[in-house]
């Protein structure tokens, strides 16, 4: 057979793959289906030689212990069915929603701040409304339990409440789990634990991060580096999405889905490792910006494309790409960028 | 995109600011970040190819959900998409190259998030804005009650000749109106700026609203010594049309 018959079989790609992905969300007007197509094509051999090594090592358990071996399998993703168990145990969010039974419809029960449910419905309707599972009339209706998972979280966390960012978080969890209660304890897990103080009203560990961010460009890519300088651009004006969210609708889903394994498995430093490699594939591109615009127009189209559209390779070079990237330095970046932005800020 | 004239932002006027902040005062004062203050000599070309003889920095502030994106938007692609909009998380920019009396004037407009806490990130960026247009949401009380601390922001980050303008959006739903045309305009005048109401779903006064301030800052920037001032209300109260079309 020819190669062309063979990638095109009879019909169109539009109609086999349909116009809403798995996920619930409608596929853009200008959606290359050829190209998905083709794309998992290959991607479905991953994932089902995945998902079979996955169900040997699972085999009716219905916990996995960390070890290297489940770190490598976690790198290499997680099957979507197996997605809840592993973020779940990976991130300690079970065991929190088994020492705490009822702790969740404890806290739909009680009395809510006005001011933070308020806050809340403002972004109800602004929160995925290009997904089919959001809309006020979907059933079962994401958008009445995004709701609750985020007042319950509010309630939970008074000193963090809602801010902006949370809402797609929760829809992403709500979308994996289908359950309110595992969506409100890997919130907890991220907000509380995995993440620094990204949400809390004076941002520290955003800002933070943002500054760490700018430290290891400078070590690892200074040609990069020198061009914000020269442009004077802040790194908050072209990388604070890309923390608050998490990458949700930065990078293509199943890419985030696939950075979200391995944040939930080995925690933040994830995060580091996306935007490095994102800025070091395209640091010749960024180079030659002549403009700050210029600077946000490129950091906005290196976030689209094949090479993040190929999760898994793009999941590789995470790894390799931007070089080493140790838990000691991260940390001690962490701790001179916060004193510095204290002491600015004060 | 290389195709581009270099253009000089502050950068070359405060080359010690770093992007990560290090050096200066402050984060806000060292990193407020260049942004196209741009006054070429000669045409230069915007980001989508388009030649303009000046360019502006315009910012919209207000509470979250009083319409900023859904204003900018329709003013930008001339649409609106009732429920096509996610929140803004952080601060973006479009640009919009507008004809001003033979001018090109490019209006380099940035949103931002609405939400209290992201104005520690966003209000570096007041600092070198020409114009900023201040929102709040004609259903929503609270939004309209929290002008007052926002124009105290302004006051307090942005350069003392910032061109304000206050608005009243979403001026078309009658029924959930909770905020009367005169009790913003009795707002403007007691802080000296001029207002207008508008509809990122109707189309009222968004053009207008954007023309004006270009106007003004297009006025001021070539102005002749003996030109009288632009009267930004004069031509506001002039062009605008209030909601039902005729005033009462």
């Amino acid at each position: 057979m020819e190669k062309s018959s063979r990638s095109q079989p009879d019909g169109r790609a539009k109609d086999r793959v349909g116009s809403v992905d798995p996920y619930g969300f409608e596929r853009s007007e200008d959606f290359d289906y050829e190209s998905y197509e083709e794309l998992m094509s290959e991607y479905l051999v991953v994932l089902t030689r995945r998902s079979i090594k996955w169900s040997k090592l699972l085999k009716g358990k219905s916990k996995v212990h960390k070890n290297v071996k489940v770190k490598r399998y976690v790198r290499k993703g997680v099957p979507n069915e197996h997605r809840a168990l592993i973020w779940m145990t990976a991130s300690g969010a079970q065991d929190q929603l088994e020492k705490n039974p009822n702790y969740y419809q404890s806290l739909l029960g009680a009395q809510h701040d006005p001011k933070l449910v308020e806050t809340i419905r403002t972004d109800l309707n602004r929160t995925f409304p290009d997904n089919i599972n959001f809309r006020k009339t979907s059933s079962p209706c994401m958008q009445k339990s995004l709701y609750n998972v985020l007042r319950a979280y509010g309630h939970h966390n008074p000193s963090v409440g809602y801010c902006q960012g949370m809402n797609f978080i929760a829809g992403y969890l709500l979308i994996i789990t289908k359950d309110e209660e595992k969506s409100f304890w890997l919130m907890d897990a991220l907000i509380g634990r995995i993440l620094p103080d990204y949400y809390s009203p004076a941002m520290l560990g955003l800002k933070t991060d943002q500054e760490v961010l700018g430290e290891l460009v400078r070590l690892k890519l200074p040609g990069v580096w020198q061009t914000m300088v020269d442009h004077n651009v802040m790194w908050t004006l072209v990388v604070s999405r890309w923390f608050i969210c998490l990458y949700i609708d930065i990078l293509p889903v199943e890419t985030v889905l696939r950075i979200w394994d391995c944040l939930f498995y080995e925690g933040s430093k994830i995060l580091f490792r996306v935007a490095l490699t994102l800025i070091h594939h395209h640091q010749a591109q960024i180079q030659q910006a002549q403009s700050l615009p210029d600077i946000c127009q490129i950091f906005k189209q290196i976030t689209h494309g094949p090479f993040v559209d190929e999760c898994h390779i793009f999941m590789q070079k995470i790894f390799t790409e931007p070089g080493s990237l140790s838990m000691t330095t991260l940390a001690k970046l962490r701790e001179t960028c916060r004193a510095r932005i204290i002491a600015e800020e004060s | 995109m290389s195709r581009k004239k270099a253009v000089k932002g502050r950068s070359s006027r405060s080359p010690k600011a770093s992007p990560s902040g290090r050096t200066g005062k402050g984060l806000s004062a060292a990193a407020a970040p260049s942004s196209g203050l741009v006054y070429p000599s000669r045409p230069s070309i915007s980001n989508s190819g388009e030649f303009y003889d000046m360019a502006f920095k315009v910012m919209l502030v207000g509470d979250s959900g009083v319409g900023k994106t859904c204003l900018l938007v329709r003013f930008k692609d001339g649409a609106f998409l009732a429920g096509s909009f996610i929140s803004t998380v952080g601060i973006d920019f479009r640009n919009k190259v507008l004809s001003i009396d033979a001018v090109k004037v490019k209006l380099q407009i940035w949103d931002t998030a609405g939400q209290e806490r992201f104005r520690s990130v966003t209000h570096a960026y007041y600092r070198d804005a020409h114009a900023l247009l201040l929102l709040y949401d004609v259903t929503n009380k609270a939004s309209f009650d929290n002008i007052r601390a926002w124009l105290t922001e302004i006051h307090e980050y942005a350069q003392q000749d910032v061109v304000v303008m206050l608005l009243g959006n979403k001026a078309d739903s009658t029924h959930d109106r909770a905020v009367k045309r005169e009790e913003g305009e009795k707002l403007a005048k007691e802080f000296g700026v001029p207002f207008m109401e508008t509809s990122a779903k109707s189309g009222l006064n968004v053009e207008l609203s954007f023309t004006a301030v270009a106007k003004e800052l297009k006025h001021r920037t070539m102005k002749e010594p003996d030109e009288p001032k632009f009267q930004l209300q004069e031509y506001v109260d002039k062009e605008m049309r209030t909601v039902g079309c005729c005033r009462s």
